[in-house]
């Protein structure tokens, strides 16, 4: 056992006690962070090495949301939340085969394209061929039961970051990110690569789609396949700094606290702040809050301490 | 379909058709310059319809009058956002992938901040404030008068725009800089100026698609996203950068989304519209007209 699967199993353990206190309020916070933590983690295992602007986020957790709205009832949870993931993981196997050779903007606008497409989609099915427009989801497990499956779920995608940056693949990744036709000729598959790559980080957004869809008891598309979902995700991944594990997981607990405190109070003041934030982290910190040299600040103050 | 039908449908692509060119043109001019992947261009149409739609309401005149004071104000926005936003990304930017992906992330910022301060100003969704809705007879075929007023207008933009480009002598440093940015500085094209100028006039065509609807349409803080996407497709269709390109694609995609939601359901709009973007991403990544 090396020292991450240490880390990631005791704060597991330690996140694993919260529902012990029974208070639903600290209970349902801890969720909303450990959500976007395995969301933020799982879109930077991808994105951040090759630099490709992901935006099928929403479409992946939409799926998932959609296979608990058509399984729950007919398999056991940890099925659904299972067959979630792997919804999400043949969804970006196919559309990762034809946009992966696509680049920059192109790449995030054509999978936002096919994210609206899978939404609109879903809306034409449901309203064909069930007669509904959304859908009412009975015997829900306890929220215990659902917070213990997202803990377990961003836990896997934490430690699958660290695990997978340092394998072979991870290198590979980073090399694409940086010069795809140097690491193809070093021998990289570019396109297998960035497919696996793709897919792995797509299964966490599936599998806690299928795991929160509980949550809202009602659910239709303009809900589960909201795009902003995968706004808030880029935003937490950016501002914390995609490449590196802690920038992911401080976004996310930065941005579910900040969110928490605003969003009940001022909610439209608290989207005109997240819009200054995400201009301003853009501008000011491109490689995010964990990319940052902090000890650069240090080290300007020195010299004028001296007389 | 009789003819008078498909007359009907034709007018009705077109006007649609025609609101893209302006807003697509607007877009392509940002991209094809600077990079900016825009997505809050629709943004701005939203503010240029909320800004017509409140001045006709308070002074009751004629929309027309107050087209193009607020092209101006969303023109002085357009310089005072490059020089807050984009000089500082394109100076950092280490390369054009970087400033794509970057300007994208403001763009959605910038839609937080536009729709939400609509919203908070405005409120919800509201009716335009019908102007020249009578219909006009050509003919079998009726067409109501102010969506005619629509077709004018943009076409008349539209061409005035690709006149400028193609006769001016400002018309060819903007060519210029689409077609080889080092080149046209190495030249004497003083970028730091045109940049903001172009950006700046992105936002005014995007004002000026946005009063006319004003005019058409309900008016809602999210009316501008479809238009975005529009936009893009447009784009796609017709080639970064290629002017002419960009308004044969808008004509194409107004009427085969027109004639789409005839024949299937309204329903699907949005779905014809993505389907025809996704479509012409994997099929002809290079735009349509490439060659």
């Amino acid at each position: 056992m090396n020292a991450t699967t240490l880390i990631v199993f005791v704060a597991g353990v330690l996140l694993g006690a919260i529902p012990a206190f029974e208070a639903p309020f600290v209970q349902s916070l801890a969720l909303t962070c450990l959500m976007y933590a395995g969301l933020a983690v799982s879109w930077s295992m991808f994105s951040g090495p090759t630099r490709y602007l992901s935006l099928a986020t929403s479409a992946f957790f939409g799926l998932g949301a959609y296979c608990t709205a058509w399984g729950l009832g007919k398999l056991p949870w940890p099925a659904v939340v299972m067959l979630g993931g792997v919804a999400a993981m043949v969804f970006a196997f196919l559309i990762g085969l034809v946009t992966l050779k696509l680049r920059g903007a192109y790449f995030a606008v054509i999978t936002y394209g096919l994210g609206e497409l899978v939404k609109h989609t879903i809306t034409h099915i449901e309203k064909t061929y069930f007669r509904t427009v959304g859908r009412v989801l009975t015997e829900t497990p306890s929220s215990t039961t659902v917070y213990w499956t997202v803990l377990a779920i961003a836990a896997l995608a934490v430690w699958t970051y660290v695990a997978f940056g340092r394998s072979r693949w991870g290198h590979a990744l980073r090399g694409i990110g940086m010069d795809e036709e140097r690491t193809a000729t070093l021998g990289v598959n570019p396109m297998r690569v960035k497919l696996v790559g793709f897919c792995l980080s797509s299964w966490f957004a599936g599998a806690l789609g299928a795991a929160m869809a509980v949550r809202w008891t009602y659910i239709d598309p303009h809900t589960v396949f909201n795009p902003f979902i995968v706004f808030q995700t880029v935003l937490i991944s950016m501002v914390g700094g995609p490449l590196s594990v802690a920038g992911p997981l401080v976004g996310a607990v930065g941005f579910s606290l900040l969110s928490e405190w605003l969003r009940l109070s001022l909610p439209y003041l608290y989207m005109i702040i997240l819009g200054v934030l995400l201009i301003a982290s853009v501008l000011y910190l491109p490689d995010g809050i964990a990319g940052y040299d902090w000890k650069k600040l240090w080290r300007r103050r020195k010299p004028e301490e001296k007389p | 379909m009789n003819f008078y039908l498909f007359l009907d449908l034709v007018v009705a692509g077109l006007v649609t058709g025609g609101l893209y060119a302006v807003v697509a043109l607007g877009l392509n001019l940002q991209y094809g310059l600077m990079r900016i992947m825009n997505i809050a261009h629709g943004e701005f149409l939203m503010l240029g319809a909320y800004f017509t739609y409140t001045l006709v309401k308070v002074t009751g005149a004629s929309p027309l009058w107050f087209i193009p004071p607020m092209m101006v104000v969303l023109f002085l926005l357009g310089l005072l956002l490059h020089r807050l936003v984009f000089r500082r990304l394109a100076a950092t930017s280490p390369n054009a992938e970087a400033m794509e992906a970057r300007s994208l992330i403001v763009g959605f910022g910038l839609m937080f901040i536009a729709q939400n301060v609509a919203q908070l100003i405005w409120g919800g969704g509201m009716s335009g404030q019908p102007y020249l809705d009578e219909p006009v007879k050509f003919g079998e075929v009726t067409v109501a008068a102010n969506r005619l007023l629509v077709l004018v207008v943009v076409a008349a933009a539209s061409l005035a725009l690709v006149l400028v480009l193609k006769k001016t002598l400002l018309g060819k440093a903007v060519r210029g800089m689409l077609q080889a940015p080092l080149g046209a500085m190495l030249v004497g094209i003083d970028t730091r100026k045109l940049h903001p100028a172009c950006f700046g006039l992105g936002l005014a065509l995007a004002g000026l698609a946005g009063g006319l609807l004003s005019m058409v349409y309900e008016l809602t803080p999210a009316m501008g996203e479809p238009y975005t996407i529009s936009a893009l497709i447009v784009i796609t269709l017709g080639g970064l950068g290629n002017i002419p390109g960009a308004i044969a694609g808008a004509v194409l995609l107004g009427l085969v989304e027109t004639f789409g939601m005839y024949l299937t359901s309204p329903s699907l709009k949005t779905l014809i519209s993505y389907g025809v973007l996704v479509g012409v991403l994997l099929l002809r990544p290079k735009g349509l007209f490439a060659r």
